[in-house]
């Protein structure tokens, strides 16, 4: 986090040649303050950029990526005042209090929270309706109001609170712990997501649950088991199950299948399932959604329903419209036998049935279904077969169809819009509503293209189920583990034998899924619409036809893959962008960045370039290094021996330079003079820059072809004429030297630049690093410049870096003579962006 | 003042993890630095109490007493001593506490003994400069 700038590497030996031997200590402290000043310059710099890259939307980022930058800005800040008050000998602590100011804004922003204003652990269905989702999640409010107000059955049972999820982790020493971990993660390296998920689930598990919050749930569990069996006594034999129900779950937003669900509990694991269950906001796939959909981790929370196992013998999904066609009044239905989660996680392929508003059957699909889940005795689950007989039977009858229907009729009518719900029938046949959302449709009201088959390319799938529309082209990628997530390339496409939720963690990276199995009603199939990837399920036979690396065309309208790309279809190809704007994660950082990023103290000579007018870190950190040379200065006055340091370099030169001595950089002695003329300088590298920086050539209104032939014909073709010498380059230029060393540094408004460089016989210490920083990020033209000079100097032998509009350049162990030639080259480039700079600021 | 460089340090090293706190006090030892090193926090503040020394260096995650606690007692007792914090993977956060509190800089750990030193000649020279400011009591120039 405190990495050093290499920019600015004031190297271990040369500190004390380049900083003069016989320097008094005063002259030295204040120096150090100077250089840790501008290393901070330096760092506070990147952070600006890398906030100013962020802000255009296109990388994923989260809250602790926010909060890390922003502490980092302001700790720069705080380090370049600190070091300014110690070298000006403490004049300048009003500005300890002006950051703290904006810091406090940056907190406030920063630390914004849901509050919970509930009391109770646990509620009864019979007290929650949908306007509670932020005390008992989505799935729990949706139950409470599908009992108490619509009137429909749902297994009894219970809510576990956000309540005690807050006293569980939020207000626990633990949230601490797994906030520092998360500080930890990059979005673009699933591999650390993995590992961090790892820890932060064992933390959760291993803590323990405060006793009040298991008391609760274990008396809540009781009086459950006493209300179901028919005895005096409670059955203790009494299974439950538990479902996340998280809140956060933004109504724009499903989630779906990203937290654990537990089926057939019993009561003593039903502590350490709950754990696992608020554990599960943190499996890899949840955090790569939230980050992905700039979700803050500061307002989710779990909740966890508790509801009566239902052994089901049929279970299912239900749509009351059909996603892909909104239009159209028909009801899906899709069914397996045995539990739910065969269903909707596209292990197996389920009966699918199109049903009329009015309840009859339009169509219906049976597929073969050979295995199914049950309740083991002891808790958990397991694959039995399904019964010869049963196979190809359908799951429903006429009479659950209707049933089922009219259920879909009533919610859908009670909550406005089309819904997704889950249901189960029990071995009497009864049926239960465990869920209902609403349903997530593709652009609804947009209908697909119809695309015909496209001749002259091999057809590797004909006809497979669309569950989200488009185009997408790339090399097939087997996915058959974790570990295969992990690997995924960028723009692949991805081949898998069932769909499953887990995807989600490479839908940003996937051009389109096709798999064997899966339905348009699996949750895979809800994200796959989300983040918009073309995706075709229920082939099966697509990882058998569609090998690894083979380059593959994905119609995902028409259900069919071709080998190859086939140009026809390009037009339809979804881009796969996913910007960050509009989501609550950017939101707090423009907020955030806005008191960071703007510079309203443009100009030194104004009167309003003071303290009190600084509003942003970078207004203070712009004062702070105004003020510093301001304050090297005025060393020559307090150096005991009235020696002069510091000059105005002088003559014809449209510039106003600076120059600071370290020691040795003059070739005399003692001058008694306030500006000296550039003859005068011994400084090795200071006399190389100066000589491009004085270059004729370029001070003409043309360029002349000069030795640098690539350097000249990048210039050429990006720039447009300069203007005539004669203009005034902007604000002060200062030139910290020494025999060996130099530190030169410009300004013109917006844009900065920085050499440091270290220039003597000994070749591995001989180095220059240039930086370039070109104004704001979201400029096209500077940043074409910054690219045009990254150009220029990578050309020129320099390993060069850019970020935003920001370039950073070294070169480093090489002869003295070719330093001095790369120096010449840099001093005529800084001349001719100079120029630029004052043709593009007016 | 050239005696400076000729005086010997008196440096107060603290940090928990015990090989890196001998390794680094045989290190900066063989450097001239006349240095003491302490296990925790808390032997700090004791150490303090019976010894003056110029510059501290104190690691900032240690159990008990922490290092910006740590930071703050010892500036209590000695406010022209100058503390230089050793960082780990600790947040910036402690970084900003720790220069509120009056730490001379940071270094982050692992670190470069020569980096180090750097660090410790200008910390001690800033102590000196700042005794010197403080006899003086001079007002300071407005700019």
């Amino acid at each position: 986090m405190f990495k050093k700038l290499k920019l600015f590497n004031w190297g271990k030996s040369q500190k004390e040649s380049s900083a003069g031997e016989n320097l008094p200590d005063l002259f030295r402290f204040k120096y150090s303050c100077f250089k840790m000043l501008l290393d901070s310059n330096a760092e506070f710099l990147n952070v600006m950029t890398d906030l100013e890259e962020k802000l255009l939307g296109q990388q994923v980022f989260g809250m602790s990526y926010v909060r890390s930058r922003s502490a980092k800005a302001v700790f720069h800040a705080l380090r370049m005042i600190k070091n300014l008050d110690d070298l000006s000998g403490h004049c300048y602590s009003p500005l300890f209090d002006i950051l703290e100011k904006i810091n406090l804004k940056i907190k406030e922003i920063l630390g914004r929270k849901k509050e919970i204003s509930i009391s109770e652990l646990i509620l009864p269905y019979s007290a929650i309706n949908a306007e509670m989702t932020d005390w008992v999640g989505g799935k729990n409010a949706n139950l409470g109001e599908i009992h108490s107000r619509i009137g429909l059955p749902i297994p009894c049972g219970f809510a576990i609170t956000t309540r005690a999820f807050e006293s569980f982790l939020l207000n626990s020493a633990l949230f601490d712990e797994i906030s520092s971990k998360k500080m930890n993660i990059d979005p673009d390296n699933p591999g650390t997501i993995k590992t961090i998920s790892d820890d932060i689930r064992q933390l959760i598990i291993s803590a323990d649950v405060p006793a009040e919050i298991e008391d609760a749930i274990l008396l809540a569990y009781s009086k459950l088991a006493g209300d179901t069996s028919s005895g005096k006594i409670p059955d203790s034999s009494l299974r439950i199950s538990m479902r996340s129900s998280a809140v956060g779950e933004d109504s724009e937003l499903s989630f779906a299948g990203q937290y654990l669900s537990r089926l057939n509990v019993p009561q003593e694991h039903i502590i350490r399932t709950y754990k696992e269950v608020v554990a599960s906001l943190y499996t890899p796939r949840a955090i790569a959604y939230r980050l992905n959909k700039g979700i803050r981790d500061e307002d989710i929370a779990m909740s966890v329903a508790c509801l009566q196992m239902v052994e089901s013998v049929v279970s299912g999904v239900m749509y009351s419209k059909n996603p892909l066609n909104m239009l159209e009044e028909n009801i899906i239905i899709t069914a397996v036998w045995g539990l739910g989660p065969y269903a909707v996680e596209g292990v197996i392929t389920p009966d699918s049935y199109t049903v009329g508003k009015n309840g009859q059957t339009i169509s219906s699909d049976i597929s073969r279904k050979t295995v199914q889940l049950i309740s083991k005795p002891d808790g958990g689950l397991t694959e039995i077969p399904v019964a010869d007989a049963l196979w190809d039977k359908p799951c429903l009858s006429a009479d659950n169809i209707a049933v089922l229907a009219g259920y879909a009729r009533k919610l859908e009518e009670h909550y406005g819009c089309p819904q997704d719900i889950e249901w189960a029938i029990d071995s009497s046949g009864k049926i239960f509503i465990l869920q209902s959302r609403s349903l997530r449709a593709d652009d609804s009201g947009k209908s697909y293209p119809v695309l015909p088959v496209l001749t002259g390319y091999p057809l590797l799938i004909e006809k497979g189920v669309t569950v989200s529309g488009g185009v997408g082209f790339g090399p097939a990628f087997h996915v058959s583990s974790d570990e295969d997530l992990l690997n995924f390339p960028d723009g692949a496409v991805l081949i898998a034998r069932h769909s499953s939720p887990k995807l989600v963690m490479v839908m940003k990276k996937t051009r389109a899924i096709v798999t064997d199995m899966g339905n348009i009603a699996g949750h895979m199939a809800t994200l796959a619409r989300e983040f918009a990837v073309p995706t075709i399920v229920s082939t099966n036979v697509a990882t058998s036809v569609i090998h690894e690396g083979m380059e593959v065309t994905v119609d995902a309208y028409s259900g069919r893959v071709y080998q190859g790309k086939v140009p026809e279809l390009e037009a339809y190809q979804i881009t796969g962008e996913f910007p960050m704007k509009d989501t609550p994660v950017y939101s707090v950082l423009r907020e955030v960045s806005d008191r960071i990023v703007p510079l309203y103290l443009l100009d030194p000579r104004s009167p309003d370039f003071a303290p009190t007018f600084c509003s942003t870190l970078h207004d203070i950190c712009r004062l702070v290094h105004e003020f510093s040379y301001t304050e090297m200065f005025k060393l020559s006055d307090l150096v005991s021996d009235k020696r002069g340091l510091a000059f105005k370099l002088k003559g014809f030169i449209p510039l106003d330079l600076y120059v600071i001595d370290l020691g040795s950089g003059l070739t005399e002695k003692n001058l008694n003079l306030n500006s000296i003329s550039p003859d005068k300088i011994a400084s090795v590298p200071f006399k190389a820059l100066l000589k491009g920086l004085l270059n004729k050539d370029f001070q003409q209104n043309q360029c002349r072809p000069v030795e640098f032939k690539g350097f000249l014909s990048v210039m050429r073709e990006q720039m447009i004429t300069p203007p005539s010498a004669a203009e005034r380059f902007g604000d002060r230029s200062y030139a910290i030297i020494s025999d060996k060393y130099l530190n030169f540094s410009s300004r013109v408004g917006y844009h900065y630049s920085i050499v440091d460089s270290y220039c003597s016989r000994t070749v591995n210490m001989n180095y220059i690093t240039f930086s370039f920083k070109g104004g704001a990020a979201d400029d096209v033209r500077r940043n074409r410049r910054v690219r045009t000079i990254a150009r220029i100097l990578q050309s020129l032998d320099f390993a060069t870096d850019v970020t935003g509009d920001r370039v950073s350049a070294r070169y480093q162990k090489h002869e003295i003579h070719l330093i001095e030639d790369k120096l010449d080259i840099i001093g005529r480039l800084l001349q001719f962006t100079r120029q630029m700079d004052m043709l593009m600021t007016k | 003042m050239e005696k400076s460089d000729m005086q010997i340090i008196r440096l107060l090293l603290v940090d928990d993890e015990d090989d890196f706190r001998t390794t680094l006090a045989n290190r900066l030892t063989r450097r001239n630095l006349d240095v003491t090193d302490a296990g925790s926090g808390e032997e700090a503040i004791e150490i303090i109490g019976q010894k003056s020394f110029d510059v501290a260096i104190v690691d900032i995650k240690m159990p008990g007493m922490d290092g910006i606690e740590t930071l703050r007692r010892i500036r209590k007792i000695d406010p022209l001593l100058e503390v230089i914090l050793l960082t780990g993977h600790a947040s910036v956060e402690a970084g900003i506490e720790g220069i509120k509190s009056g730490a001379y800089d940071y270094v982050i750990k692992p670190c470069n003994v020569n980096d180090l030193m750097v660090k410790v000649e200008d910390a001690f020279r800033r102590r000196m400069i700042e005794k010197g400011r403080a006899q003086e009591n001079r007002e300071c120039s407005k700019s």
